[in-house]
């Protein structure tokens, strides 16, 4: 097992070298000014250009940056934001956990309800209750996840006002200990309602065509042979086997999470990643754009990595190499 | 629980049995009106080519067809008195965990879960009680089918262990229900030619020591001339010829039984022939 | 039972062309008797006659202002105008254009890119093909909006670049499936038969392999072009997309600063989207349906 785990990281860290590489590439190649794509809408003054160009240095060759750039990186500079006058690995540091909660909540419905569905429809005997629930989540899926959001907005925040309509929480907050809870959760339910609509669809749509996949195996008579129950042949056999797949998934969900939450968090102003992103592109502040690119490479790739170790967890062939 | 076995009647009888499956836009009959018995302690072989319709038959009367669509399924399927294509689940399920019928299947492979350990999936076939004398009796079923050291086996995945073993896991599982019938779907066809033959012995000992009755559905002969007392010739869902197993093969009263027996001992004279250069 | 399908008596080989053709009518009608095929593929003539008739739908020309600003439903303005008294059914249908451009304009470049990759990849395999799956891995471990908002910010967002965007966050997925594909087929006899034959490489990757391996990689183009529609709504929606082309997410970038009083604009503009989507997965699902040799399998554990 340690081998695998070594043999897996041997291969995510050139990746994410990779990655970096082919990022920091593409800004090479943004037409006009260098200091201005580095700097953003941002007035310039000859002193501070050459302040700049210097620290970056924007004056040396490709590889002379790209190596500085690395350095910096290992050191935990990710650069400066001059729009937002910080160093943009503090506003990463700050925005992030707010998507990775939203993201969690989100997951937290999202999965429970998408295995559920997708065990039903792929054991069921009746044609009808599979059809139904199949055709239902196909076309609840084909929904943006934005426009839902906006929807929810409309009718549950703006014309029924159970909800609040954006943001995090209110501007002040005096609520403590349960009540305090309770106003978190007041807040992040819309968002994580329309997240988990989408994400909740796809999995029970995975999990449902891996339950067939599973009833057909051989081990499932044998199932049967032994005299088992269906709920007894579900829970012993079905459901970890049918897993794997969603694992798949799920993984690469979560380490995508980031691409959902930047239109999720614009509808409810949600001060996460996402919206940092966005801003970013907005003011052209190119380096709070590449970190956070940066950032959710470095996210995928170590999901991706957990994923593996979970599949090895679950599936022991995989742990013997075979 | 079980009705009481009348004195002198089969274990087992199939009657009329048409078992007629809809896969694509047409209905395959796969079983086509089939007469057989087996009777408590005896052993019965099925034979036939691909196609013939026995590992259907099999299937069928136990109830443990795959997910296709069912035509028709029509006839008398009487096990010790219950008519088992009208007992209810529960009853199905009863007569599977204790004293009713198993099955072994041809590819051990694929009907053995990847993911559990073997001891585990053989417990399941135990149930109920406590888990230390599950264990225990895990380990003397494993033992029965022939395997070693049955406590560290219990511990392995499937994919550990190699095909006869496999095989072995199988029977250890069907024999936890103390079966009084035991199924076994081409039980040897997938294991190299010595394990078969360890395998085949196995199975012999468990039939005589336990005085458990088998059918035994092959393709090849030699298995079922060695295991079996009588014999059914099988081929597009009928049964073509039937009877002692010696009798039949000697002299096959129907021409196809007689085409199939005269090739398969053609066959059987040429692998030993070649047999002795094809060492394990 | 003898199991096995009959087998056809050889007939002349009939062009290729003719072959595609009728195998493509007999797949089509396949596709619409299923449930999700048919209602997907009338979606989806639905949203092609309307673009290509746009003008002769449209009340209003998409840029004329009509009336009031953010005037609600009526008979005069459907759907409604938008902060600028534009006509909202008007921007609805003009926008059809610009979402079916990208939705299959982006499909077939991945998959141009991707096939190509992948077919690479997967015939000529060895050093080829790892340093081509490196690459696929690559693009893969960017999420698809950062990568798509990653290059608009680079490089701006006409719709030429929108749609280079596109096709570089989505061709990886087509690129692994064209690769599985040729890696399992490049194996099979007909492939060795044609190597004996001495028929050229490049006959062998097109005329041979690629019939067989084309089913599912067509049911990835449409799954590729619902994708796309969403990442340009979603890009119009932050207000980035090309200000010159009609979209509908842009509609819905309006809804986001009117959503209290205008909520048609919101609506309408959404239901477009959801429209196209939910059609072209329709498809792809009764195409999937239909191809899926899953069923045919079916019989097999009861052979003997």
């Amino acid at each position: 097992m340690l081998r695998f785990i070594l043999f897996r990281l041997l291969h995510a860290i050139p990746l994410l070298v990779a990655v970096i590489f082919v990022i920091l590439l593409m800004l090479q190649l943004i037409p006009g000014d260098p200091v201005q794509a580095m700097v953003g809408d941002f007035p310039v003054s000859p002193e501070f250009r050459a302040a700049i160009t210097q620290q970056y240095h924007l004056d040396d060759s490709f590889p002379v940056r790209v190596y500085s750039y690395f350095v910096n990186l290992l050191h935990g500079d990710f650069g400066y934001s001059y729009q937002f006058q910080k160093p943009v690995l503090d506003l990463i540091v700050e925005t992030a956990p707010r998507t990775i909660l939203l993201t969690l909540v989100g997951f937290l419905i999202a999965i429970p309800v998408g295995v559920l569905i997708g065990i039903i429809t792929g054991t069921t005997r009746n044609k009808r209750v599979d059809h139904f629930w199949t055709s239902f989540a196909l076309v609840a899926y084909g929904i943006p996840t934005f426009w839902f959001g906006q929807l929810l907005v409309l009718v549950l925040a703006v014309h029924l006002g159970w909800f609040p309509t954006q943001g995090m929480g209110p501007l002040v907050s005096r609520a403590h200990g349960f009540s305090w809870f309770v106003e978190r959760a007041h807040y992040i339910a819309l968002p994580a309602l329309a997240f988990a609509v989408h994400e909740g669809t796809r999995f029970a749509r995975i999990m449902r065509a891996s339950v067939a996949d599973t009833l057909g195996q051989g081990y499932i008579i044998t199932a049967r042979a032994k005299g088992l129950t269906r709920w007894a042949i579900i829970r012993g056999h079905v459901l970890r086997n049918s897993s794997l797949p969603l694992i798949t998934v799920a993984g690469y969900v979560l380490g995508s999470a980031l691409g959902g939450a930047v239109l999720l968090e614009t509808v409810f102003t949600w001060p996460g990643l996402g919206l940092l992103l966005v801003q970013a592109v907005r003011m052209r502040d190119n380096m709070t754009v590449v970190g956070i690119a940066i950032f959710a490479a470095l996210a995928v790739i170590v999901i991706n990595l957990l994923v593996d170790l979970l599949y090895a967890a679950i599936d022991p062939r995989i742990r013997s190499g075979s | 629980m079980s009705a009481a076995s009348v004195e002198g009647a089969p274990l087992l009888s199939v009657r009329n049995l048409k078992v007629h499956l809809r896969v694509g836009g047409t209905v395959v009959r796969a079983v086509d009106g089939v007469d057989l018995s087996v009777d408590q302690g005896e052993s019965i072989g099925i034979v036939g080519e691909s196609g013939s319709g026995k590992s259907t038959l099999a299937r069928a009367v136990l109830k443990l067809l795959p997910n296709v669509e069912i035509a028709a399924y029509q006839g008398e399927v009487n096990f010790r008195g219950l008519d088992l294509a009208r007992i209810s689940d529960p009853a199905l399920r009863d007569l599977r965990r204790h004293h009713g019928f198993s099955m072994i299947f041809q590819d051990p492979l694929g009907y053995l879960n990847p993911t559990k350990r073997v001891g585990t999936q053989v417990a399941e076939a135990i149930g109920g009680n406590s888990s230390a004398s599950i264990g225990d009796r895990v380990q003397q079923l494993l033992a029965e089918a022939g395997l070693p050291s049955p406590m560290q086996l219990a511990r392995r995945f499937p994919h550990e262990l190699s095909g006869g073993m496999r095989q072995r896991v199988m029977i250890a599982i069907a024999l936890a229900s103390e079966p009084a019938l035991l199924f076994a779907d081409e039980p040897t066809t997938a294991l190299d030619a010595t394990v078969q033959l360890q395998v085949l012995e196995t199975l012999r000992r468990l039939h005589r020591d336990r005085k458990m009755a088998m059918a035994i559905i092959s393709h090849d002969l030699g298995v079922v001339a060695e295991l079996c007392d009588r014999v059914y010739v099988m081929r597009d869902g009928k049964v073509l010829e039937s009877g002692d197993t010696v009798e039949v093969f000697e002299n096959p009263k129907h021409p196809y039984a007689a085409q199939l027996i005269e090739l398969s001992t053609r066959h059987r004279r040429h692998a030993a022939a070649v047999g002795s250069k094809a060492a394990p | 039972m003898s199991g096995a399908a009959a087998i056809e008596p050889p007939s002349a080989e009939p062009a290729p062309l003719a072959r595609a053709w009728r195998s493509f009518r007999t797949i089509a009608g396949k596709v619409v008797r299923t449930r999700h095929g048919a209602a997907g593929c009338a979606i989806l003539l639905v949203l092609a006659l309307v673009a290509a008739f746009a003008p002769l739908i449209a009340p209003y020309a998409p840029l004329q202002q009509a009336r009031a600003s953010l005037a609600p439903p009526s008979l005069e303005n459907l759907f409604g105008t938008d902060n600028t008294g534009r006509d909202i059914f008007s921007l609805l249908i003009y926008g059809a254009r610009t979402s079916l451009a990208i939705g299959l304009g982006a499909a077939l470049g991945a998959l141009m890119v991707g096939g190509a990759v992948g077919m690479l990849a997967g015939y000529f395999r060895g050093i080829v093909e790892s340093i081509l799956m490196r690459v696929v891995e690559l693009f893969q471990t960017l999420p698809v909006i950062v990568l798509v908002l990653f290059t608009v910010a680079l490089f701006g967002s006409s719709f030429w670049l929108l749609l280079v965007a596109v096709i570089l966050a989505i061709w990886p997925l087509q690129a692994r499936l064209v690769y599985g594909q040729y890696l399992r087929l490049r194996g099979m006899d007909f492939v060795a038969a044609a190597r004996v034959a001495d028929l050229s490489t490049a006959h062998i990757m097109f005329r041979e392999i690629l019939p067989s391996a084309i089913e599912p990689v067509i049911v990835q183009v449409a799954l590729d072009a619902s994708v796309a529609i969403l990442i340009e709504a979603g890009l119009g929606f932050l207000g980035l997309s090309d200000p010159n082309m009609v979209s509908w997410g842009q509609i819905l970038h309006v809804a986001q600063d009117y959503m209290t009083v205008a909520w048609w604009t919101s609506l309408f503009p959404g239901a477009a989207i959801c429209l196209a989507v939910v059609g072209l997965n329709l498809f792809a699902d009764g195409l999937n349906e239909v191809i899926d040799p899953r069923m045919r399998g079916r019989l097999a554990g009861l052979q003997s």
